[in-house]
C-alpha cells in the first residue's frame, strides 16, 4: 500500500510526532480543505438548529417560545453563521483547497504556509463571532447586515460580531490571493486558461471578487466600529452622518459576495454534468467567460438592494437595468448545461441527481431574482418573505445544494471509499421535497405582504408558516440522513479506484485513492481539453507512475 | 379570501396598484416560459438519454451550435428588456408625485414602535395629530391568542379618490423604518434625518400598514392602518377638532399610555422589566442608585439643575463609603433605619424621597413632575436611553400620573 495524505503531511512548523499536531500544523491543501469542511459544517448545524427554533416560534401567531429580542438575536446568529462562517468561505475553502490544485496538476497551492495561516485566521474569526454569545450584553440583534443607525444604537455586543466579520473577511482576501497566484503560476505545462476545468474558472472568478470587493466591507466594518465607540459621525444622522451611506458601502461588497458564493458552485455543476452525461461539455468557452462576466457585472448592481431606501429614482432605474445583465450570462450557462445532456448517456448517480435537482431550485431562485430586479415590483416585495424565499432558493438551493453535489462527487477522491448510493439518493429526495415545501410557500406569503424579520405575524399568514414548518422538518431529516450516510461511508464504505465516475479532469488521474501527499507522481503535460469523451469513455488516459499519456 | 390582508385581492385599492400587479403578472408568465425552456428539456433528456437507453457508440459529440446559442442569448435578453420596461413603468406610476397643490400632504413620523401622522391646519387653524402604537394581541398562558391586536388607535384617516402625499421621517436618535401597505403595493424607508416621500390615491376601505425595515424589539408590532373614508365624511371631520372621524380617543391614562407606545417598553401592573423599567411604582435598583451617586445625572432638566456625582457629591458632605448602604436603603423602598448620610440626599429629594416642590425628582413615584421632565427631555441612565416624547400634552401627563397612582 502506498502512503496517502492521511498517512503523512508537511507541517508549517517543525515535524510533530502526534497525529493531532500534524493536523493542526498541516500545510497540505487537502487536509486543510477537510478541516474547513469539518468546522464549517459544525457551525452550519448550529445555524440550522437556530433556524428550526425560529420556525417553531413562527408555527402560530403570537409569542410562544421566544420574545422579540431573542428572535432578533436568533436570526442574526443564523445569518452571521450562514453568511460569514459557512457560505462565504464555502466552496472555495473546501473544494478550492482540496481539488483546485489537483485539477491544474499542482503539488499544492502557491503559498501553503499562508494557506495554513488563513485557516487559523478563519478559526479565530469563528471564535470571536461565537464567543459574543456569552460575552457582553448578548449576541448582536442587528441582522447580518448591521444596518446603521440600528447597529450604532443597540446595546448588544455588535462590536465582536463586527470584528469577527472583519477577521473572516481578511481570511477571505488571503484565500483569494493564494488561489489567484496558484491558478496563474502553477498550472501544469501546456494548460492554457481555456484548458482549465470549469471549476477552476469558477474559483478564479471568485478569487478576484474576494481580493477586490472584500476590502470594501472591511473598511465599512472599521468605520462602523469607530463610529460606535468614538462617535465619529459618518453614519449617525444625529451627528450629521448618513445611514444610507452604510447601506451603499455594505452592499458594494455584499452583492458581489453573492456571486463569490455561486460562481464556484456553477463550477461544480460544470464538472458533474459532462461526467454523468459521458460527453464533452457544450459551450466551454461561453461558460468560462460568463463566469468572468458575472464577476465583472456583479460589481455594478449593488444598488438593487436599495430600491426602497430613499435612493434617487434615476439611480433605481440604472441599477435595475444593469441587474438584468447578470441574468443573461447565468441563463446562458443553464442552456449550455442542458445542451450538454443532449445526446449523452445520462447516469443518474447521486452527484448527478443533486446537480439536476439544483437546476430546478436554482432556476426558481434565479427567476425570482429577476422579479425583484424590476423596480416597481421590488418596491412591493422588498423586505418581505418573497426576498427571503428568493435568497434561500439561490443560496441553499443553489450554492449549498451544489456543495452537497460536490461532496458526493469528490467523496471517493477524498476518502478512497464510497458511500451507500441508495441512502444518499433517499437523502436527496427528502431534502429536495422538504426544501421546496419549506421555501415555496414563502414566495406566496411575501407577495401577500408578510414582512421578513417578524417573530409574530397577522393570523392571515398562518397557513404558509405551517407548511414551511413541516417542510423544515422533512428537510432537516434529509440533511441529517445525508451526513449519517457520509459518516458510514467514511467508516466502512467500499474501497474505490482513483476514478470511479469515469471522469476526465486531472484530479481523477492520481496514483491512489485517497491521493498521496504530493498528488500526481509527475507533473503531467496538458495537450487536451478538460472534458474529452469518445463513446462514453475518457479519451485521455495516463500511466499513473510516469504521468505519460497512454491512449 | 381568508388568507389575505384587507383589500389585497385584485389590486384595486390604490390607483397604481394595478400597474404593479400587471408587471407581476407579466413577470410571472415570462418566468414560467423561461423555466420550462430550461427544465422541460432537462427532464426530457434525462429520460430519453437514460443510461440503459443509449449505447456508447450512439453518444453524440456536439459541443457547439452557433444558431442555437444565438437564439438562447437573444430571446432571453429581449424578454429581460421587456421585464425591465414594466419594472420601470410601474415604478414611474408609484414614484411620480402628484401636484402638491391639489393633494393632501401628511407628515409621517416613524419611531420605535409607532407611527404618527400630522395633518395640515384646517380652517380654524387646528392641526390634527394622529397615530400611535398598535395594541398587541393578548395571549393566554398556553400562548393561544384570546384577543386579536388592534390597529384602530394608530390609524391614518384620508379621503377616498384623493391624492395623498406622505412626507416621512424618523427622529434623529431613532432607526430606519419602512411604511408598507401591501394592498397598495407600496413601501419606502423612513430614514432618520431625511425626508422620504410616497403618495397614493385609494378606494374606500381599511388597509394594514406594516413596518418593513427591521427596527428591533417590537418590529413585528409596528402596525398602523390606512382608513379611507368617503370625501364628505373626511371633510366633516377634518374641519372639526374631533380626534378621529370615529370619535375622540379615550382619555384614560391607560389609553394614553397605549397610544403613545409606552407599553411597548414599560410593563404596567407587574414588576416585569421590559426594555425599560416597570411603571408600576418607581423601583430603583441598588445598581441604578449607585450609578447616579457615582456619576450624577444631568438629563432630567429639573429646576434644581444637575445632580452631582462622585467627588462633587462628596463636596456636599456625602460620605462615599456609605454609598452602598444608602443605595440599599433607597432600593429597599426607604424602609427601616435611615442611614445618616441620606441627609445629603434628603436636602434635595426630601425626607421621604418624594422630591421637593417639583424642583427635584421623586425617588419613589412617577409623579407629574417626573413624567413631564422625562417625556420632555428623554432620559439616559444605567438601563439605556429613552427618547423624548415632546408631543404628549399636559392633560395627558396628568392623566397618566393619576392612572399610575392606582
Amino acid at each position: 500500500m502506498s502512503k496517502t495524505y492521511f498517512d503523512e503531511t508537511h507541517c508549517a512548523i517543525g515535524h510533530p510526532k502526534s497525529t493531532f499536531m500534524q493536523w493542526m500544523l498541516t500545510v497540505d491543501h487537502k487536509r486543510i480543505g477537510l478541516m474547513y469542511a469539518a468546522v464549517m459544517f459544525t457551525f452550519f448545524f448550529v445555524a440550522v438548529a437556530t433556524a428550526l427554533a425560529m420556525r417553531f416560534e413562527l408555527f402560530a401567531p403570537g409569542a410562544q417560545f421566544m420574545d422579540g429580542d431573542t428572535f432578533n438575536q436568533a436570526f442574526t446568529l443564523h445569518g452571521v453563521i450562514m453568511i460569514f462562517l459557512f457560505i462565504v468561505p464555502g466552496i472555495p475553502a473546501i473544494f478550492g483547497n482540496i481539488v483546485m490544485p489537483l485539477m491544474i496538476g499542482a503539488k499544492d497551492v502557491s503559498f501553503p504556509r499562508l494557506n495554513w495561516f488563513t485557516f487559523w485566521l478563519y478559526i479565530a474569526g469563528c471564535i470571536i463571532a461565537v464567543s459574543s454569545l456569552w460575552v457582553g450584553e448578548g449576541f448582536a440583534d442587528t441582522g447580518w447586515t448591521f444596518y446603521a443607525p440600528y447597529s450604532l444604537n443597540t446595546g448588544t455586543n455588535v462590536i465582536m460580531t463586527l470584528v469577527a466579520a472583519f477577521v473572516l473577511g481578511m481570511a477571505s482576501i488571503l484565500t483569494g490571493l493564494n488561489f489567484l497566484v496558484t491558478i496563474h503560476r502553477l498550472r501544469a505545462p501546456g494548460m492554457g486558461f481555456f484548458q482549465m476545468p470549469l471549476f477552476v474558472w469558477g474559483i478564479y472568478a471568485t478569487a478576484w471578487i474576494q481580493l477586490l470587493a472584500t476590502p470594501v466591507v472591511g473598511i465599512t466594518l472599521i468605520l462602523a466600529i469607530l463610529e460606535k465607540y468614538f462617535g465619529i459621525g459618518i453614519f449617525d444622522p444625529s451627528k450629521g452622518g448618513d445611514p444610507v451611506l452604510f447601506e451603499h458601502l455594505f452592499w458594494i461588497y455584499s452583492h458581489p459576495a453573492v456571486y463569490l458564493m455561486i460562481l464556484p458552485a456553477f463550477g461544480i455543476m460544470s464538472e458533474i454534468i459532462p461526467t454523468f452525461s459521458r460527453k464533452e461539455i457544450f459551450g466551454y468557452r461561453t461558460i468560462a467567460l460568463s463566469s468572468a462576466s458575472i464577476a465583472g457585472i456583479g460589481y455594478l448592481v449593488w444598488g438593487h438592494h436599495l430600491f426602497t431606501s430613499g435612493m434617487s429614482d434615476m439611480a433605481k432605474v440604472i441599477f435595475s437595468f444593469l441587474t438584468f445583465f447578470v441574468a443573461i450570462p447565468t441563463g446562458i450557462k443553464f442552456y449550455d448545461w442542458v445542451a450538454t445532456m443532449y445526446g449523452g448517456k445520462i447516469v443518474l448517480s447521486t452527484p448527478m441527481l443533486w446537480a439536476l435537482g439544483t437546476l430546478i431550485t436554482f432556476a426558481i431562485g434565479g427567476l425570482t431574482g429577476v422579479t425583484i430586479a424590476m423596480v416597481g415590483v421590488d418596491i412591493h416585495l422588498q423586505d418581505t418573505y418573497y426576498s427571503v424565499a428568493h435568497f434561500h432558493y439561490a443560496m441553499l438551493g443553489g450554492v449549498a445544494f451544489l456543495l452537497f453535489a460536490g461532496m458526493h462527487y469528490w467523496f471517493p477522491l477524498c476518502f478512497g471509499k464510497m458511500y451507500s448510493e441508495k441512502h444518499a439518493k433517499n437523502a436527496f429526495y427528502l431534502q429536495f421535497i422538504g426544501f421546496n415545501m419549506l421555501w415555496f410557500p414563502m414566495f406566496i406569503a411575501g407577495y401577500l405582504g408578510m414582512p421578513r424579520r417578524y417573530f409574530d405575524y397577522l393570523p392571515e399568514f398562518q397557513i404558509y408558516h405551517q407548511v414551511s414548518f413541516f417542510g423544515a422538518v422533512i428537510f432537516i431529516t434529509g440533511l441529517v440522513y445525508m451526513f449519517v450516510t457520509f459518516y458510514k461511508g467514511i467508516k466502512n464504505g467500499e474501497k474505490t479506484t482513483p476514478n470511479p465516475w469515469n471522469a476526465t479532469t486531472l484530479e481523477w488521474h492520481l496514483p491512489s485513492a485517497p491521493p498521496p501527499l504530493e498528488n500526481h507522481s509527475k507533473v503531467p503535460y496538458v495537450d487536451f481539453r478538460p472534458y474529452e469523451y469518445k463513446h462514453g469513455e475518457p479519451v485521455v488516459k495516463f500511466d499513473y507512475v510516469t504521468m505519460k499519456r497512454i491512449d | 379570501m381568508a388568507n389575505m390582508l384587507n383589500g389585497f385581492e385584485g389590486a384595486r385599492a390604490a390607483t397604481f396598484a394595478a400597474d404593479v400587479e400587471q408587471a407581476i403578472v407579466i413577470n410571472f408568465w415570462i418566468s414560467i416560459v423561461l423555466f420550462i425552456s430550461v427544465i422541460g428539456p432537462m427532464v426530457y433528456f434525462a429520460w430519453k438519454y437514460r443510461e440503459n437507453n443509449v449505447k456508447d457508440e450512439e453518444i453524440s459529440d456536439v459541443t457547439h451550435h452557433t444558431t442555437l446559442e444565438i437564439v438562447w442569448t437573444v430571446i432571453p435578453t429581449a424578454l429581460m428588456m421587456v421585464l425591465f420596461w414594466f419594472g420601470y413603468t410601474s415604478m414611474s406610476a408609484l414614484r411620480t408625485m402628484p401636484d402638491a397643490d391639489t393633494a393632501i400632504t401628511v407628515q409621517v413620523e416613524g419611531s420605535k414602535w409607532k407611527w404618527r401622522y400630522e395633518y395640515p391646519a384646517n380652517k380654524d387653524g387646528f392641526v390634527h395629530k394622529l397615530g400611535g402604537a398598535y395594541t398587541k394581541p393578548i395571549q393566554d398562558e398556553n400562548g393561544k391568542i384570546i384577543e386579536k391586536g388592534t390597529m384602530d388607535k394608530s390609524a391614518l384617516y384620508v379621503p377616498a379618490n384623493t391624492n395623498i402625499i406622505l412626507e416621512m421621517t424618523a427622529p434623529l436618535d431613532d432607526v430606519i423604518h419602512a411604511w408598507f401597505v401591501p394592498a397598495f403595493r407600496m413601501k419606502e424607508d423612513v430614514v432618520p434625518g431625511r425626508i422620504t416621500k410616497q403618495w397614493f390615491n385609494a378606494e374606500v376601505g381599511e388597509y394594514e400598514v406594516e413596518c418593513a425595515e427591521y427596527c428591533g424589539t417590537d418590529h413585528s408590532y409596528m402596525y398602523s392602518r390606512v382608513v379611507v373614508l368617503p370625501k364628505a365624511e373626511y371633510d366633516a371631520w377634518f374641519e372639526s377638532n374631533e380626534d378621529t372621524p370615529k370619535g375622540n380617543y379615550l382619555k384614560s391614562g391607560d389609553a394614553i399610555l397605549q397610544q403613545h407606545g409606552c407599553k411597548s417598553c414599560h410593563a404596567i401592573g407587574t414588576d416585569k422589566v421590559l426594555v425599560g423599567p416597570t411603571l408600576n411604582t418607581r423601583v430603583l435598583t441598588k445598581e441604578q442608585v449607585l450609578d447616579v451617586i457615582n456619576n450624577g445625572q444631568d438629563k432630567l432638566g429639573y429646576a434644581m439643575g444637575a445632580m452631582p456625582g462622585g467627588n462633587d457629591l462628596e463636596a456636599m458632605g456625602f460620605d462615599m463609603t456609605t454609598a452602598e448602604e444608602v443605595a440599599a436603603y433607597v432600593a429597599g423602598g426607604m424602609k427601616g433605619e435611615q442611614p445618616a448620610s441620606f441627609a445629603t440626599c434628603s436636602s434635595c429629594h426630601g425626607e421621604d424621597g418624594a422630591g421637593l416642590y417639583g424642583t427635584s425628582p421623586s425617588l419613589v413615584s412617577y409623579d407629574v413632575d417626573l413624567l413631564r421632565n422625562v417625556l420632555k427631555n428623554g432620559k439616559e441612565g444605567m438601563m439605556g436611553k429613552m427618547p423624548a416624547f415632546p408631543y404628549v400634552s399636559e392633560e395627558e401627563i396628568s392623566a397618566i400620573a393619576e392612572h399610575l397612582k392606582k
